[in-house]
């Protein structure tokens, strides 16, 4: 049996550096890593898309981050680390300078350089089905300075967008698998990536097999594993019982529910994965009667958070106090998650003018966790005198409601983004026009704060500013926040070596099976 | 009774000679008091809610969840601590409604249809009978699913998505019922005397139609009352926190494992339920006329 | 008997056009649509309006339904939004788990419904025979959601017998695809069984009461050679109608089986389609479906009409 201990020290092992947070010198307890095997992992769902410029799933991620890589990379701590850029600099606020790896090349054989850069970054922003022009949208042009320099001019100063190259919008696509085979991309990828695996094929509704790449640049570490195989299974009961009865070997996500027993089980480990994700509803500013500030404040002190995360989540996940999970460095503890107080709604009702209490429709999704959340919403409410309707609808409904702005209080699940930005701007800003910023909200101040954060670099003074954001937030009430999730992944006792990001993606690169 | 989308009734062939034929009706009779009692009670159940429950249907108790089923709960609590044997209780309610209301709105809709097709014949007659085979040939759920989501989750939308997938039965059954009446001696004399067509209609079609139409519409509740419960598992209908022994089950079922008691107490009562009305249904037919068959 | 079937044949073109143009309205008064659903972690709205231009979901629905139809008439059933792929194609890559599904639950019907439904004939008005019809009662009545989740309950979870994970191809994987497909084929296969029983009784009863089998017996053939020989062939008429009539539903129709059961098949195709909006898979898998059961009734009449002579003349 594998306990824990053994697990996180062969993690440390077979990285070949010491994991931040852990004791270093346990490293040479655990095991040398073993090459071979297939690791089998199980999916909720399928990859859309191998195309990293056209892609819109968050599942297409998991698959990308082993085959290609991004010009940076995270590290456990949120840290921006090179990745295929082995330096960059700032010559002034809106120039970046990427000084790439030399000597490495793509699966099929031609070499990633600047060009290769450009070529990506002028993709992304002219390809007319490219998903990620809003993420590069601040790019103005990129030049090539020599064979591995490159220089990013941007419109704006914007800190965020190291952390947003660490993602898909930093990924490399060897252009000549573009120039010769766009459309056929997004269902084969072969020789496209850098990564330390390559596409090898994909059969829809049934598996996707990505194999070592034997020429790989990076030589410290993995990659081990001859073979990894995903597969789509979308419930989750199936899919962690495969797990457990050894049909598979990795599972993303295992429900709260069965947290608890899974942990029990001597068969499977469970890694407890803070996320990135807010989990929140929208009160729209637009109509009533939300559009009245009292009446917001009064829900949102008639909630209790805790009993929520305690109750539905099982504690799986923390109490929110904002759009920022406690994962990153601009989390600020100081303040609290708002608490509940039964005389202050009473206070709240009086002052919007409803002292016995009103009526309201919340709009949330059809799954079982969302039911369960929004029941227990209700009850609480209703302790409060506050009557809340459920209307359950599907995905795309709720999407389409949303961006309509068709609903009082709708369910909003963000699954999050590496730098603070990436949870917040969007979604506070003033933004005429459809956007995520679904309540409407339109706060000069905060206007102002969240265009400061993205001039200034300082992380310190960047983490004060979003402090000041999150205290708006909190009287404003464009959202109430419930809960950042945790994402349990959990593995079979032969899968060792993985070290957990809280970007939540799975990289294989050195994992290795027992 | 299978029907072919074609317009094409295949009966199922009638039971032998006499003998066996009483011998069977016999046996059926004894258990028709049994559906009838097991109607009766649901029935009972549903309007004395209020009365029976042991527990608000809505009451969480979420350090309570999950309990084994014990002497404080009957059948257990479920996910959010709620008493579920209370929630079955309160689920009777919408499954007998969802039944009887959606057999309902097909019967009347399908017996318009199938009257107007019957009586008017030609054009109106086989534009109604496309339209139902149309209805027919849909894949029953997705049907129901693609309504639904039009019409909007709820019992409403429910309702209103199983009554259009029964109508096509209850239309064809009173087309039948219109052509075969149509050409018999008294309707022709009538009708040489100046009667009016509506006339007809009520006086000789609808009483003689009256009797298939309830056999069916018998036999369709218990369906009907599957069909909720189904598009219910699916996540449609009936909008929470409200029970309904579909919703319950689906709600139920990631807890196959630790709480089974959350799935089976609401299948146990709709099980039991479906019996019952089978049993009356069948006890309906039998009784009303053993001919009609098919 | 040739023409017969070509009028029946014309009639359902209407029907189709019938079907096909219900699911388009449909699909689109729902609210929410393709596009919002694919790029649901963007708000670029830009972006947005150009996939929905490329995909003419900015025209108007009567115009959009004309297309379809006039692609539909050059023999082209569109692509699916969500993988680009022709609908086609994700249709015959889903057929096979259903396509399995149904055939390996209508053998588990029969093996259970003919013993059943023999000794229950033939034991006509004993306890056999209640017990039979008992149980055809039940298989009708039960849910079958509930009865997967029962299956799921008593061979996956407490006795770990079976896998009540996924799909694995029999074809491929041998004897590991057929324990995949077992559970969900015998909930499929007891509902099925209750209605062959209780069909195969009934033509049973009046086969068994005709005079040629009185003659027989006279004889003194035994009871078995008597129904080997004369009686099953003709009870057998009905039975093969509703086995025609149910394979339609069962291929295209068993949505809450594959869900529950997590199978790769059409009914799941289907229904993950409506939830994502792709009008045009939507459109294609439902008219095939609805091809597939004008087709399978009318081969079923067909059948019918020829072997038994008394309803040629319809």
């Amino acid at each position: 049996m594998v306990t824990r201990r053994d697990f996180v020290k062969s993690c440390a092992g077979a990285s070949g550096a010491a994991v931040v947070g852990l004791r270093p010198g346990t490293a040479a307890a655990a095991d040398a890593p073993k090459k071979g095997g297939t690791l089998r992992v199980g999916f909720y769902i399928e990859a859309a898309t191998m195309d990293p410029h056209l892609s819109g799933s968050k599942v297409d991620r998991q698959v990308y981050h082993n085959i290609y890589e991004p010009l940076v990379t995270l590290d456990t701590r949120l840290g921006i680390k090179p990745g295929l850029a082995e330096s960059w600099s700032q010559p002034d606020p809106k120039t970046l300078v990427f000084k790439l790896r030399r000597g490495i090349k793509f699966h099929d054989g031609t070499d990633f350089n600047a060009e290769a850069a450009k070529f990506n970054f002028d993709r992304m922003k002219t390809e007319p089905k490219s998903i990620r022009k809003g993420e590069v949208a601040n790019i103005d042009t990129v030049e090539v300075v020599d064979a591995a320099t490159i220089k990013v001019n941007l419109k704006k100063a914007d800190a965020s967008l190291l952390a947003t190259l660490t993602d898909r919008a930093g990924m490399m696509i060897s252009p000549k698998v573009v120039q010769e085979r766009a459309v056929e991309l997004g269902r084969n990828a072969k020789g496209a990536g850098t990564g330390p695996f390559e596409f090898v094929e994909w059969v829809k509704d049934d598996h996707l097999l990505i194999k070592r790449n034997e020429s790989y640049w990076n030589k410290q570490g993995g990659p081990y594993l001859e073979r990894v195989r995903y597969r789509p299974i979308p419930d989750d009961t199936v899919k962690l019982q495969s797990l457990q009865s050894g049909e598979i070997d990795v599972i993303d996500y295992v429900q709260p529910r069965d947290v608890a027993a899974v942990k029990t089980d001597k068969n499977v480990m469970v890694l407890d994965v803070p996320s990135l994700a807010d989990f929140a509803y929208q009160l729209n500013h637009a109509r009533p009667p939300f559009n009245v500030k009292a009446l917001r404040q009064a829900v949102a002190y008639a909630i209790d958070l805790e009993q929520i995360v305690k109750g539905v989540w099982l504690n799986v996940g923390y109490p929110a106090n904002g759009p920022i999970p406690p994962t990153s460095w601009a989390y600020d503890k100081a303040i609290p998650p708002i608490k509940r107080d039964l005389a202050k709604v009473k206070a709240r009702l009086a002052e919007g003018g409803k002292p016995g209490g009103f009526e309201f429709t919340m709009t949330t999704n059809n799954i079982p966790l969302s039911v369960q959340e929004a029941e227990v919403i209700q009850a609480q409410l209703r302790e409060a005198g506050i009557t809340m309707k459920i209307r359950l609808v599907d995905a795309s409904t709720l999407i389409s409601d949303g961006n309509a702005k068709n609903f009082e209080m709708i369910s909003f699940q963000w699954s999050g983004r590496p730098d603070p930005d990436g949870n917040v701007y969007q979604f506070f800003k003033t933004t005429p026009g459809t956007s995520f910023n679904w309540s409407g909200i339109s706060h000069p101040q905060l206007d102002a704060l969240l265009d400061r954060s993205r001039e200034v670099g300082a992380q310190a003074e960047r983490k004060k500013i979003f402090s000041e954001v999150t205290k708006i937030l909190q009287d404003e009430l464009p959202m109430i926040f419930i809960v950042h999730p945790i994402e349990p992944k959990a593995f079979s006792q032969r899968v060792q070596g993985y070290e957990a990001i809280p970007d939540g993606m799975m990289r294989f690169k050195d994992v290795w099976l027992k | 009774m299978a029907t072919s989308t074609l317009g094409f009734a295949v009966s199922e062939p009638a039971v032998g000679d006499r003998r066996w034929d009483a011998l069977r009706r016999a046996a059926r009779a004894r258990l028709a008091p049994l559906g009838a009692a097991v109607l009766l009670a649901a029935v009972v159940v549903a309007l004395a809610a209020p009365v029976l429950a042991p527990y608000d249907p809505l009451a969480q108790d979420l350090g309570n969840a999950l309990a084994r089923p014990g002497r404080a709960h009957w059948l257990g609590t479920d996910n959010v601590g709620r008493d579920v044997l209370s929630r079955v209780i309160w689920g009777t309610r919408v499954s007998l409604v969802a039944g009887f209301v959606s057999v309902a709105i097909a019967a009347a809709a399908g017996g318009l249809l199938g009257m107007l097709a019957g009586y008017a014949g030609g054009r109106a007659d086989g534009v109604v009978m496309r339209l139902m085979d149309a209805v027919l040939s849909f894949p029953p759920l997705v049907l129901a699913l693609a309504l639904g989501a039009v019409l909007g989750a709820g019992l409403t939308g429910v309702l209103l998505a199983l009554g259009v997938v029964y109508t096509p039965t209850f239309a064809r059954l009173m087309r039948g019922q219109v052509l075969s009446v149509k050409t018999r001696d008294y309707v022709e004399a009538a009708r040489a005397l100046g009667a009016s067509g509506w006339w007809i209609a009520g006086r000789h079609v609808l009483p003689n139609a009256a009797t298939p139409i309830v056999v069916q519409a018998s036999l369709s509740v218990a369906f009907a009352i599957l069909a909720e419960a189904s598009l219910s598992f699916l996540g449609l209908g009936i909008q929470p926190p409200a029970a309904s022994w579909g919703s319950m089950i689906n709600a139920g079922r990631g807890y196959l494992q630790q709480a089974p008691w959350i799935v089976f107490g609401p299948g146990a009562a709709l099980f039991v339920t479906v019996v019952g009305l089978n049993f009356v249904g069948d006890a309906i037919r039998d009784g009303l006329d053993p001919r009609l068959r098919g | 008997m040739a023409e017969v079937v070509l009028r029946r044949l014309l009639a359902t073109v209407p029907v189709l056009l019938l079907v096909t143009a219900g699911v388009f309205a449909l699909l689109h008064l729902t609210p929410g649509d393709p596009v919002d659903a694919m790029m649901a972690e963007s708000a670029d709205a830009s972006t947005k309006e150009s996939l929905r231009r490329e995909l003419g979901l900015d025209r108007p629905i009567a115009v959009q339904y004309a297309a379809w139809m006039g692609r539909l008439l050059r023999g082209d059933l569109g692509r699916s939004i969500r993988n680009g792929e022709p609908v086609l194609e994700n249709v015959s890559r889903r057929i096979r788990p259903s396509v399995q599904l149904a055939l390996l639950a209508m053998a588990i019907s029969l093996t259970i419904a003919f013993p059943v439904a023999i000794a229950s004939a033939v034991r006509h008005n004993t306890g056999v025979d209640r017990l039979g019809t008992t149980f055809a009662l039940f298989g009708i009545c039960m849910p079958n959601f509930l009865l997967a989740l029962l299956l799921i309950f008593v061979f996956g979870v407490t006795l770990r017998w079976l896998p009540i994970s996924g799909y694995l191809d029999p074809l491929e994987e041998g004897w590991s695809g057929l324990r995949s497909l077992i559970l969900p084929a015998v909930t499929l296969g007891l509902a099925l069984a209750a209605v062959i029983t209780r069909t195969l009784r009934s033509s049973l009863l009046e086969a068994l009461a005709e005079d040629y089998v009185r003659t027989a017996r006279a004889k003194g053939l035994s009871e078995w050679v008597v129904i080997r020989g004369h009686v099953l062939k003709n009870a057998l008429i009905p039975v093969v109608t509703v086995l025609g009539l149910q394979l339609g539903t069962l291929i295209g129709g068993a949505v809450i089986t594959e869900y529950v059961f997590a199978l790769p098949g059409v009914g799941r195709l289907v229904v993950d389609a409506v939830f994502a909006r792709d009008y045009p898979l939507v459109q294609g898998v439902i008219l095939l479906i609805a091809l597939g059961f004008i087709v399978s009734n009318l081969l079923v009449d067909v059948l019918y009409g020829y072997i038994d002579p008394r309803l040629r003349r319809l």
